[in-house]
């Protein structure tokens, strides 16, 4: 097995069906656009190695129906993200007028601390655009989000979104903020050595079976 | 190391001389169908099983699932839900997922030609004829197998069979239905498989994640053609079993020994198998033997009993999780269902 990475992340792709999600998810993957696509029923993955700031993190993506019907279903799944996408289509309003839902569920359902990039896809369609830019980063800034238009036609911005939220993810484990040894944390260390490393710093009342010597 | 030609040719023949064969006795059994169906059902349910000759499926769809008569008793219905207007709700989803059906099938391959516009009417037919329930995204994979062999208005009664008497509450606002049939899915496992079962639960991979698509669309986004055809037709016979058996298969053909288990080292690894039936791993005729060799065994009971009395069991569950407060075990529910052995057919 040549994979060998530093991080687990485990991601989310939300949003009202029809936004792009699993397009963006294919975009990401396979670098190119999925023209004939089934819709989501229930839950679909991917995972990919990507290199931020000099480590390897893999992306364990969990992609999710989006009509409300599945809710109840894919909901069960937020538990033990680090990440997610949260998804609308610029050129349907409804979409992201559904953003509030989704983002309560998200924060309550993964974790307070699950890091958030939202997405206005369908950047390519701007002559049909319903929602400008600047309405969504607002949106975004008092919501704590990070906030990227991208296209998973054009491949516009969708590897970035992706890195972009584990870089903040891995700055988060850096500073402290995140503690990848909580449970439902939704990161793992990709390698036991890694851990050994990075622990002493940390000096946890019960880390009695952390030490081999 | 080929057969010579004269061979081929004769074996041919014969292929044909049984496909012949097949049809004349499944038209024959169209002229007398009702007197079939209550006399000698064994006989139609074996002939299902071996498969319904492709000229004569929707005819026998129809007639299996009594759709026939649905159409026969309701003249006009259709054309009358047709010129309703609809909830805009329901529409703006429908729009969406018209092609994302199925998009190499020729049928709905062009945008706005007549898959997808047969497939707007019978889907949006639905939520007037129902509008309690809607539309469900995973209604429109099964709308399309059936467009694929009938008219609209067929088709249309067809679906509402399946919504209503096959899978009832499959599609309805909060899936519970199909949590609650994925819990006693996964019980039934681990009577017929237990090392399936042992690797489900160790890597916490809850049947929903993996049966939700495959019951939901009755496999016909995940087999190769030819064996979703087969399925349906014993679906159509037999009813909601057969799709719990057809995912027992798979799961015991994808799980069911150390070899196979030993390259799925993760949730990750298993669910991309599970995700991505390859063709090869599954052959229709041994597909169609195991299900229909899951008759003969204990899980009858479980499955006859399940399905006759599957409403009056989804609702003293969802009473028995709602009052409870100790965790349920579906499972027990299983042992119950198990030991009525008397129920069985």
């Amino acid at each position: 097995m040549s994979e060998s990475y530093d991080f687990l992340f485990k991601f989310l792709v939300i949003g009202n069906a029809g936004t792009g999600k699993s397009c963006l998810l294919h975009q990401f993957i396979e670098k190119r656009f999925k023209d004939e696509s089934n819709h989501t029923i229930g839950v679909e993955f991917g995972s990919k190695i990507i290199s931020v700031v000099n480590k390897m993190v893999k992306l364990q993506i969990w992609d999710t129906a989006g009509q409300e019907r599945f809710r109840s279903v894919t909901r069960s799944y937020y538990r033990g993200a680090a990440g997610a996408l949260l998804v609308y289509d610029i050129t349907s309003r409804e979409t992201y007028n559904a953003l509030t839902t989704w983002l309560s569920d998200a924060r309550m359902l993964a974790s307070q601390n699950i890091v958030i990039i939202l997405c206005g896809n369908k950047k390519d369609l701007d002559a049909d655009r319903e929602v400008t830019f600047l309405e969504a980063s607002r949106f975004a800034q008092e919501n704590e989000l990070m906030f990227l238009e991208t296209s998973a036609l054009t491949g516009e911005n969708v590897e970035e979104a992706f890195v972009q939220c584990a870089r903040k993810i891995l700055n988060k484990i850096e500073s402290g903020e995140l503690d990848p040894e909580r449970m439902g944390s939704g990161i793992q260390y990709g390698d036991a050595a890694l851990r050994q490393l990075r622990s002493p710093r940390r000096a946890q009342p019960q880390g009695t079976q952390e030490c081999g010597c | 190391m080929a057969a010579p030609w004269g061979q081929i040719q004769r074996l041919m023949e014969v292929r044909v001389e049984v496909a012949r064969q097949r049809e004349m006795k499944w038209i024959d059994m169209f002229c007398h169908w009702d007197k079939w169906v209550k006399h000698r059902f064994q006989k139609v349910k074996l002939r299902c099983r071996k498969g319904i000759p492709s000229s004569l499926r929707a005819r026998a769809w129809q007639l299996l699932s009594n759709s026939e008569e649905l159409l026969r008793d309701n003249p006009g219905k259709f054309e009358e839900l047709e010129r309703e207007q609809g909830e805009a709700k329901w529409l703006d989803i429908i729009e969406k997922d018209l092609h994302r059906q199925f998009p190499f099938h020729e049928m709905f391959a062009a945008r706005g030609g007549h898959g997808q516009q047969d497939l707007y009417r019978i889907l949006k037919a639905y939520t007037i004829y129902r509008p309690d329930e809607g539309y469900c995204q995973a209604q429109a994979p099964v709308a399309a197998v059936l467009l694929m062999h009938m008219p609209a208005e067929q088709a249309f009664w067809c679906l509402v069979q399946i919504c209503e008497k096959y899978l009832p509450g499959y599609y309805s606002a909060g899936l519970e239905a199909i949590q609650l049939d994925g819990e006693i899915f996964f019980s039934v496992l681990r009577r017929t498989c237990p090392m399936a079962y042992r690797h489900l639960k160790k890597f916490k991979i809850d049947p929903i994640l993996y049966m939700t698509e495959w019951f939901m669309c009755i496999f016909s986004r995940t087999l190769p053609w030819s064996s979703v055809l087969r399925v349906w037709d014993m679906f159509f016979c037999e009813g909601v079993k057969i799709v719990f058996r057809v995912g027992l298969v798979l799961l015991k053909q994808m799980l069911g020994s150390v070899d196979k288990l030993r390259e799925l080292q993760g949730m990750y690894e298993t669910m991309e198998r599970l995700r991505n039936i390859s063709p090869d791993t599954i052959r229709e005729d041994i597909l169609v033997q195991e299900v229909s060799a899951y008759g003969g065994r204990v899980h009858k009971t479980c499955f006859c009993f399940y399905s006759e009395t599957r409403v009056i069991s989804h609702f003293i569950l969802s009473w028995l999780i709602l009052l409870s407060s100790l965790p349920l075990s579906v499972s027990t529910l299983s042992d119950v269902l198990l030991s009525r052995s008397s129920l069985s057919q």
